[in-house]
């Protein structure tokens, strides 16, 4: 077992490593010069050298052939890429051009609106679909197993930012019960602590703000939560009928247990693995960030925030926002193998 | 006592018995299924509208423009005001949004044929050969071929800093070397030593034409790449590169990395397409690779290699068809799946260059009107999305019932 965890964590390195190269890759291939980004069009030659001078953009991007020839192994390796490695381990993604502030600072307030927004979705998502799962499992081929399917399948093929826009549609603009976007109502302010406004407001006993953050979130993570929750109810009630057809179930209906007791004391248990698996994999990809839940409730998270910064050619947040979102995305599966490995003491990994 | 005839007691003659094809089979289960009648009828009505739209029915998006008419409900029958019905109504530019969202069709499908193409095509192939090294011996001429692309790879880097392209091939030929003695009667470690020796010598005597230090990082590269070489790597080394390199493309979310691939080359709706596709290949290589990891155990596969057929053929003629069931089932679902992300893309404004219909861009440009009270504008294209999505899916639901009588739940 420890041996397969540190072989899955050894495994992490190269990926990681390759998602950087191709993040560094993706700034570097962009049309346009950095450094006339960063000074705008009407800079002097001088000023765009010395800004290139000072980034280090007038250096190689992987190795210095030329230093090394001159005998100079440091300026070998004091390359664009390496550099930028270099940046990475001590946290500094860069400043934001336009704004000019450091792009890790901005992550630090962005990423727990959408800690926040997944969090509620995947609660959602979980609540509803695993009973529902279970309950269409238990009467299979029934009107209610029919129904669910045929709406989980909806909802795995609905674009969710259409689906949100139906919920503005409906809920504010002709109820009128709920806002259209946003995080908190403007005038209402919650002492940050942890930054999730729900969590902030509740321990500082800020019913109203705990309130209008509530009406703010409940849309866009009813939105955000439709697919995970039909995956979830998909993926309970398939788990739960291969389970049905093992033999020590067969063994429990014939001693004369009641169906109830088979179902959740017997079954359950070992359905519930690749229910898990799922919910971790659905969790990481809503922690990424859903650029277009986000765009369309006005959400300030980092799906949001990270598709701005590409329309503006903002590129440093663009590269630290979409590194920091693969990055939770190899931990997050890297978790979920892990806990398969331990949850299944079947499973042998050489 | 009576005769009694095989007819009266209904044994089934297995000799006579209608010959029934594999694929005839799952196409019955499938039209037996009410879920995968539903997704076909639904399917056909897109398809056939969109290519007929394109077709028969003229639209020039780019004149298409009535400020009079600009955000107009629905409305069936022809008034005083408004001379031409419009079911869906109109948008802010006055444009029949049913019209629209008719010829929006053709660019959905050309998206999702065109992804799934590119995923399908790259991802299958990339699946096989990983899967089928992994689990094959690999033949004596494959392993000098992955050794000296092995040995040339790494040893470029050496002939980059060198300046020397001699060097590289040079490495390419260690790689050879390395097969040929494969089986060094002095045993692993000193094989490793004398290549890694050999590697040093490779790469710092021609290092030294350059410079001492040029030698030195040269010279400590090509020890490296002695003792990789000196492994004896085989397909299951191959396998891990590619499916490593997969790995990277899934640990971006997808949606992200299409958008970024866009930023890149630039809106658009073929590259769009590209975008998609690109993103989609690692699905199709873990698919196909899993699915030849099973195939290739089988006994006819054995069989074929027992008779001295090459590892191509029994990719191509054995294994192939028998991985092929996953891979239509996994194409219908991202036929679906593409229109989606075709639509998220247009919605960002990263998709068809306007005036262009396509749904995700009717959407995206009507959806500020929306507070204004304007419902038709977004209810109906993002309807014919909901639609198309589901149809497929529905499709492919059904195909996995009738492909793999397994898998039935």
């Amino acid at each position: 077992m420890s041996r397969y965890i540190i072989r899955r964590l050894i495994s992490v390195i190269p990926t990681l490593l390759g998602v950087t190269f191709v993040i560094f890759m993706f700034q570097r291939l962009i049309p346009g010069d950095p450094a006339v980004a960063m000074l705008g069009e009407h800079a002097t030659e001088e000023n765009v050298q010395r800004i290139r001078e000072q980034f280090g953009l007038n250096r190689p991007l992987f190795l210095d052939r030329d230093a090394l020839a001159n005998g100079d192994l440091r300026g070998f390796f004091d390359t664009q890429y390496l550099r930028y490695l270099g940046r990475l381990v001590r946290l500094d993604l860069g400043n934001s051009i336009h704004r000019r502030i450091p792009v890790a600072e901005t992550l630090a307030i962005r990423f727990p609106a959408t800690i926040e927004l997944a969090l509620l979705s995947m609660t959602i998502a979980i609540l509803v679909g695993i009973p529902v799962g279970i309950a269409s499992a238990s009467r299979r081929n029934t009107l209610l197993d029919g129904t669910t399917m045929i709406g989980s399948l909806v909802g795995v093929s609905m674009p969710i930012f259409w689906l949100g826009l139906m919920e503005i549609m409906l809920f504010s603009v002709f109820l009128q019960w709920l806002p259209s976007g946003g995080r908190l109502s403007t005038g209402i302010e919650v002492e940050a602590i942890t930054n999730l406004v729900l969590f902030d407001s509740l321990i500082t006993g800020n019913i109203p703000a705990f309130i209008d953050a509530f009406k703010h979130i409940i849309l866009p993570a009813l939105a955000l939560a439709t697919i995970p929750t039909a995956i979830i109810a998909r993926m309970t009630r398939s788990s739960i009928l291969d389970v049905l057809q093992e033999d020590y179930i067969r063994t429990a209906n014939a001693k004369g247990l009641a169906e109830r007791v088979v179902l959740f004391r017997h079954a359950l248990k070992n359905a519930f693995l690749p229910v898990i698996t799922i919910i971790g994999i659905q969790t990481g990809t809503l922690l990424a960030g859903a650029v277009l839940t986000e765009t369309i409730f006005s959400w300030p998270g980092i799906g949001k925030w990270v598709y701005d910064s590409i329309l503006a050619r903002d590129y440093p947040i663009v590269q630290g926002g979409t590194l920091l979102i693969a990055i939770i995305f190899v931990v997050v599966n890297l978790l979920v193998d892990i806990s398969y490995a331990v949850l299944d003491p079947r499973i042998r990994y050489d | 006592m009576a005769e009694i005839t095989p007819d009266e007691i209904g044994v089934v003659d297995f000799a006579v018995r209608e010959h029934r094809s594999l694929w005839l089979d799952a196409w019955r289960r499938l039209v037996s299924s009410n879920t995968a009648r539903l997704g076909m009828v639904v399917v056909m009505i897109f398809v056939f509208s969109a290519t007929y739209a394109h077709f028969f029915w003229v639209y020039d998006a780019k004149t298409d423009l009535d400020y009079s008419l600009k955000l107009k409900p629905p409305n069936l029958f022809p008034t005083e005001e408004i001379a031409e019905p419009h079911y869906f109504g109109t948008d802010k530019l006055g444009r029949d949004i049913f019209r629209r969202t008719v010829h929006g069709g053709w660019n959905s499908l050309r998206v999702g044929i065109v992804a799934v193409s590119i995923s399908m095509f790259i991802g299958v192939v990339l699946g096989i050969l990983a899967g089928f090294y992994e689990s094959m011996r690999i033949t004596y001429m494959e392993k000098i071929v992955l050794m000296v692309l092995i040995a040339l790879a790494l040893g470029s880097l050496s002939a980059w800093i060198a300046r020397q392209p001699i060097q590289a091939l040079l490495f390419g030929a260690l790689g050879a070397v390395s097969v040929i003695f494969e089986n060094f009667q002095k045993g692993k470690p000193i094989r490793t030593v004398i290549f890694a020796l050999v590697g040093i010598l490779l790469g710092a005597i021609s290092g030294m034409l350059v410079s001492p230090m040029v030698a030195l990082v040269c010279g400590a590269w090509g020890a490296l790449v002695g003792v990789v070489i000196s492994l004896s790597l085989g397909g299951k080394f191959f396998s891990n590169i590619v499916m490593r390199f997969m790995d990277i493309i899934l640990s971006f979310p997808a949606y992200l990395l299409a958008i970024a691939i866009v930023a890149f080359l630039g809106p658009g709706l073929e590259k769009g397409m590209i975008a998609i596709g690109v993103v989609g290949i690692p699905v199709y290589a873990r698919l196909a690779r899993s699915a030849v990891l099973s195939v290739s155990q089988k006994e006819y596969v054995l069989a074929a290699q027992s008779v001295g057929e090459s590892h191509s053929r029994i990719m191509v003629r054995h294994v192939f068809p028998n991985i092929l069931s996953p891979i239509i089932i996994q194409a219908t679902m991202g036929l679906a799946a593409a229109i989606l992300s075709a639509a998220a893309l247009g919605f960002l404004g990263l998709g068809a260059i306007p005036p262009e219909p396509e749904w995700g861009s009717m959407l995206g440009d009507s959806y500020k009107y929306l507070s204004s009270g304007a419902w038709w504008a977004v209810v109906f294209p993002g309807l014919a999305i909901v639609f198309s999505v589901l149809g497929f899916n529905l499709l492919g639901d059904g195909l996995r019932d009738a492909l793999d009588p397994k898998m039935r739940v």
